[in-house]
């Protein structure tokens, strides 16, 4: 191993050029997982080139070999991304330059521009990633710039990487309470302050407002969270978690789409929409992940609308909650919902035909079937559970991999394939209620969530993202059914994971739901520990806005402020002040300091220094004294070299080092 | 002029005598002489930031925006820790630079012209190691000098400064600063260090030959002849070439600033070798005076020709020796000048 280790010892500046290499290089890895390849090709080419050029002490590029290559670079950059001023083509800019700038590294100030751009780094890094990994790399990446950045500062005595990395971390260290300190009470100003790029916010998963096959299972794969609630009483039961989001009601045989309000028409207001209550609401908070869309979930059936701080919430006809413009950040609101409710229970239901239209000459069969319907049961009831009832003894499954589906989809799904997803079975149903001559329409959502027990926020992830069919009755007015739940019920009474077939990994049987934790278990307790700490992270440090530092402040007045926490501190103050002027007298020179400790030491072996003695008198004693002659020796040169010491005219050189070295080895030896 | 205009002028003119108060106090402060072992106490260390500082707070603020407008909660976390390392590292900055103890050291004696070194001593009396701690004169712009003193240690650092005139020259005030460990803040201090270095005067280049005895005839420095050898002096423009003494040049180092020297012949008696500055012309420039019997002892140590000086009513008896040379060199050095003594 030693021969791979230098013959010569690097000198300081090539020590301190690879130091601030090997921080560039942790600045930039996390930045590979989006760069394109070339950039993090170019980039890394470079710094093994700046690498190579220190190790072998060649001279830099000249900047006519620089300068072409910056622009070409930049060229690249643009190819790429058809900009150089949008947001991931600055980051690939920025990444660029930084590995440039190794090479044209002249004088000191180059260090610095280096180091704070590698800041910069960091915090664009969060564009990609604010989770608690990130920001443990982050503070690693803080103490590697510190310690380079120190180390530049040098002149003469360099300690051991090791030590410096030590003063980086103990700057961190004390920076920590007064950065926390920043945080939690800098005035906090809600964003943007300027409009932001297109490409400002990543492409999202989430409820679109449309059903189209194939999206539902689609969005069971994902395993990202929607929306977090935490309820202020007792939670609902799981089958009560409905998260009501866009209302279908438009179909062209394929997709279900929202019925746009007709601006000539007149649409009622949605103040006319009727509702009753019953029962205690529910409050809870729901902190909704950024979907890039305007619906806001809310449990079935809100009652007023959320606070947001963005801009107000509206409510359309169709009960959907919506924010003023399309959610780009997590954000909370306040909702307070009744489960037990009825919907615009009347006896006529006014624009009722929009409810009831059905794309001309498609599934035939399935409108035959509606029409039978209407005629063997009078009672719009017995219709709908006559439907729930072919679906639950029909042979019909619940599946994530439903067969393809041609032109006449209704029909193929109802008497040929009889598989699907939630999405075949809502869509199916309200077509079957159509053509029986009940108003239906399309709700999609979010069922169920997962309480976690740990901090007690439910989680609703995107593979709970579900449709069910809302049908009009009259005096019942809109009620809510889920065919689904009369094919597998499991799907609402428990979950997803639960309601489809166990998959076979690797095709063994079983060896899936051995995959599925069941709740108990060591592993779903770490997933719900990390679980609730990746939400206190979100609330209280992505999430932690002005509003929220409002809260804060006002229930830290509240508890800090009284004539009791002034006395704590006034308290506080003076012992520390106490402490202070102790220490301070007690912080005399190392070399008293290590006489004391010798006249401890032979106080313990029978000869106690008089409190009058001065050392030559001790010393003399300690000479005459019964002791073995190896400490009595070292103990004398203690002494003399001591006195000499102390009693030395005061234009003598002070201790160095050396005379502590001495004294201490001497000291070592009086035993 | 309304009354108002003269209260004002009147507080505008209290103001202007209060500022002026605070800066000669200040001025007092950074100028006074520090006797004996000083210790840089908190009021005397300054802290500004840098200009890498001014930078780091350019960097601090895009920091900011870049996490308000695309609300980074980390972002904001990034910022207040970068800030607070920021503050962390001023606080290190000052105590690096602050309760230093500094002493002056042993200063030596040098000719006019040349530069005088000044040794200080710095002491680190805490258990704080302290790095790259520049020094140097106040005078000089870019510190020439970077030491580093360890816990419980002390350092010594010699500074030189060009002397001008003989006599005593004081300590010019030094200048120390510190930029570690991040360099983005400047902490520095003023010591007027209470030393002083020992200026002898400037020997003349082309002085002529030692004269004999302290009574020159008449005719000049006439006692210089051919016949006997008396030894060498420094060479002088016009000496016959047969007359230069090439042995000794040859053994004499020109680095040491050997230079030529001739040989010198003498007749008659060798008298008592008597510098004496009243037997010098009298119409020769008093600094000039001094300057040429500053070459004659350096001549007469090199010969070693017992020399004695006359100063007015100063007189040094003929001797010889470095001791005798240095008694005699510091006698020209402070010849006149009145606080001398001190």
């Amino acid at each position: 191993m030693r021969s791979l280790r230098p013959a010569v010892p690097l000198s300081r500046d090539k020590q301190d050029t690879l130091l601030l290499l090997a921080s560039t290089v942790l600045v930039l890895l996390p930045h590979t997982a989006h760069l394109p390849p070339w950039v993090t090709l170019v980039c890394g080419a470079t710094l093994v080139w700046r690498a190579a050029l220190t190790l072998l002490g060649r001279r830099m590029p000249a900047n006519l070999l620089l300068v072409p290559l910056a622009v070409a670079a930049m060229a690249g950059v643009l190819q790429t991304y058809h900009t150089v001023l949008g947001r991931d083509a600055g980051v690939a800019m920025l990444v660029l330059l930084v590995a440039f700038k190794m090479l044209e590294m002249h004088a000191r100030r180059d260090l610095f521009v280096v180091v704070f751009l590698c800041f910069f780094l960091v915090l664009t890094n969060f564009f990609y990633s604010q989770s608690i990994g990130t920001a443990a790399l982050m503070l690693v990446s803080i103490v590697a710039l510190l310690t380079t950045q120190l180390s530049f500062q040098l002149t003469g005595a360099v300690p051991s990487l090791r030590t410096r990395l030590l003063m980086g971390l103990k700057i961190l260290a004390l920076a920590a309470p007064l950065a926390a300190a920043g945080f939690v009470l800098f005035p906090r100003i809600d964003g943007p302050l300027w409009g932001m790029p297109d490409d400002g916010h990543a492409a999202r998963t989430g409820l679109s407002d449309t059903m189209a096959p194939g999206q539902f299972s689609n969005l069971a794969q994902s395993n990202d969270p929607a929306f977090r609630v935490k309820f202020e009483g007792a939670p609902p039961s799981q089958p009560q978690l409905y998260w009501r989001g866009p209302v279908l009601g438009a179909y062209d045989g394929r997709t279900w789409t929202r019925v746009l309000p007709r601006p000539n028409f007149g649409r009622k207001a949605p103040s006319a929409v009727s509702i009753k209550v019953r029962g205690e609401p529910l409050r809870y908070q729901v902190t909704l992940e950024p979907s890039d869309t305007r619906w806001l979930f809310a449990l079935e059936m809100p009652r007023a609308l959320p606070q947001l701080s963005g801009g107000p919430a509206t409510v359309t006809a169709e009960l959907e909650l919506q924010a003023s413009s399309p959610v780009r950040e997590r954000i909370r609101y306040e909702l307070m919902s009744y489960v037990d409710f009825n919907m615009q229970a009347g006896d006529t239901l006014e624009n009722a035909y929009q409810w009831l239209l059905l794309p001309y000459g498609r599934n035939p069969k399935a409108l035959a079937a509606g029409q039978r319907l209407r005629q063997d049961y009078p009672d719009a009831m017995q219709r709908v559970q006559a439907v729930l009832r072919q679906f639950a003894t029909g042979g019909y499954s619940y599946t994530l991999q439903p067969p393809l589906l041609g032109g006449d989809a209704v029909d193929e799904f109802l008497y040929n394939t009889r598989a699907g997803f939630c999405e075949h079975f809502a869509g199916s149903f309200v077509f079957l209620m159509r053509a029986a001559g009940i108003p239906a329409r399309v709700v999609t959502g979010y069922q169920g969530g997962e309480l976690n027990p740990i901090d007690g926020y439910f989680t609703v992830r995107q593979s709970d993202a579900h449709a069910w069919g809302e049908v009009w009755l009259p005096r019942l007015g809109w009620i809510r059914v889920d065919p689904t739940a009369a094919v597998a019920p499991e799907r609402v009474q428990r979950n997803l994971a639960q309601a489809l077939p166990a998959p076979s990994p690797f095709g063994f049987e079983g060896l899936g739901r051995l995959m599925q934790p069941d709740p108990d278990s060591l592993l779903a307790r770490v997933r719900y520990a990390i679980g609730a700490a990746n939400n206190g992270w979100n609330q209280w440090v992505l999430n932690y806005t002005a509003q929220r530092q409002q809260v804060l402040m006002e229930t830290l007045q509240e508890n800090l402020f009284g004539w009791r926490s002034a006395a704590l501190l006034a308290l506080a103050c003076a012992l520390l002040l106490i402490a202070g002027k102790f220490s301070k007298r007690r912080r005399n020179d190392p070399v008293d300091r290590l006489y004391s400790a010798l006249c401890h030491r032979l106080g313990q072996l029978g000869l106690p220094r008089a409190p009058d003695e001065g050392p030559t008198a001790y010393a003399a004693r300690v000479a005459g004294a019964a002791l073995a002659p190896e400490p009595k020796a070292a103990a004398a040169e203690f002494l003399r070299r001591y006195s000499a010491w102390r009693y030395a005219p005061p234009q003598s050189p002070p201790h160095g080092a050396g005379l502590l070295t001495t004294l201490r080895e001497l000291l070592s030896r009086v035993r | 002029m309304t009354t108002a205009a003269v209260t004002r002028l009147a507080l505008g003119a209290r103001i202007y005598a209060w500022l002026r108060g605070r800066r000669s106090t200040w001025r007092e402060r950074t100028t006074a002489r520090d006797r004996g072992e000083v210790e840089l106490s908190q009021r005397r260390v300054y802290i500004l930031p840098t200009r890498a500082g001014l930078g780091f707070g350019a960097l601090l603020l895009a920091l900011l925006v870049g996490s308000i407008n695309y609300s980074l909660g980390l972002g904001f976390g990034l910022t207040f820790v970068a800030a607070a390392c920021g503050l962390v590292d001023m606080i290190y900055t000052y105590r690096n630079l602050a309760h230093l103890h500094l002493r002056p050291g042993r200063g030596s004696a040098v000719f006019a012209g040349e530069e005088a070194p000044f040794e200080l001593q710095l002491f680190n009396r805490t258990r704080l190691a302290r790095y790259a701690l520049w020094i140097d004169l106040d005078t000089m712009k870019d510190p020439r000098h970077a030491v580093d003193v360890a816990a419980g240690s002390s350092t010594t650092v010699v500074l030189s400064s060009t002397s001008r005139q003989r006599g005593w020259m004081k300590a010019p005030r030094v200048r120390l600063s510190t930029r570690f460990p991040l360099g983005l803040f400047n902490a520095w201090s003023y010591w007027q260090p209470d030393s002083r270095a020992l200026v002898y005067p400037f020997p003349e280049q082309d002085a002529p030959p030692l004269p004999s005895s302290g009574h020159p005839s008449p005719d000049g420095f006439g006692s210089a002849g051919s016949d006997d050898f008396a030894g060498v002096r420094s060479y002088q423009p016009g000496d016959p070439l047969r007359q230069l003494a090439w042995r000794h040049i040859a053994r004499l180092d020109p680095a040491l600033g050997g230079q030529l020297v001739t040989k010198q012949f003498e007749g008659g008696s060798l008298d008592e070798l008597v510098l004496d500055l009243d037997a010098l012309p009298p119409r020769l420039d008093p600094e000039l005076k001094l300057s040429r019997l500053t070459r004659w002892v350096l001549e007469a140590e090199l010969r070693s020709l017992p020399y004695a000086l006359h100063l007015g009513r100063q007189r040094i008896g003929a001797a010889l020796g470095p001791a005798h040379q240095a008694a005699c060199l510091e006698a020209l050095a402070l010849y006149g000048i009145p606080d001398a003594a001190r």
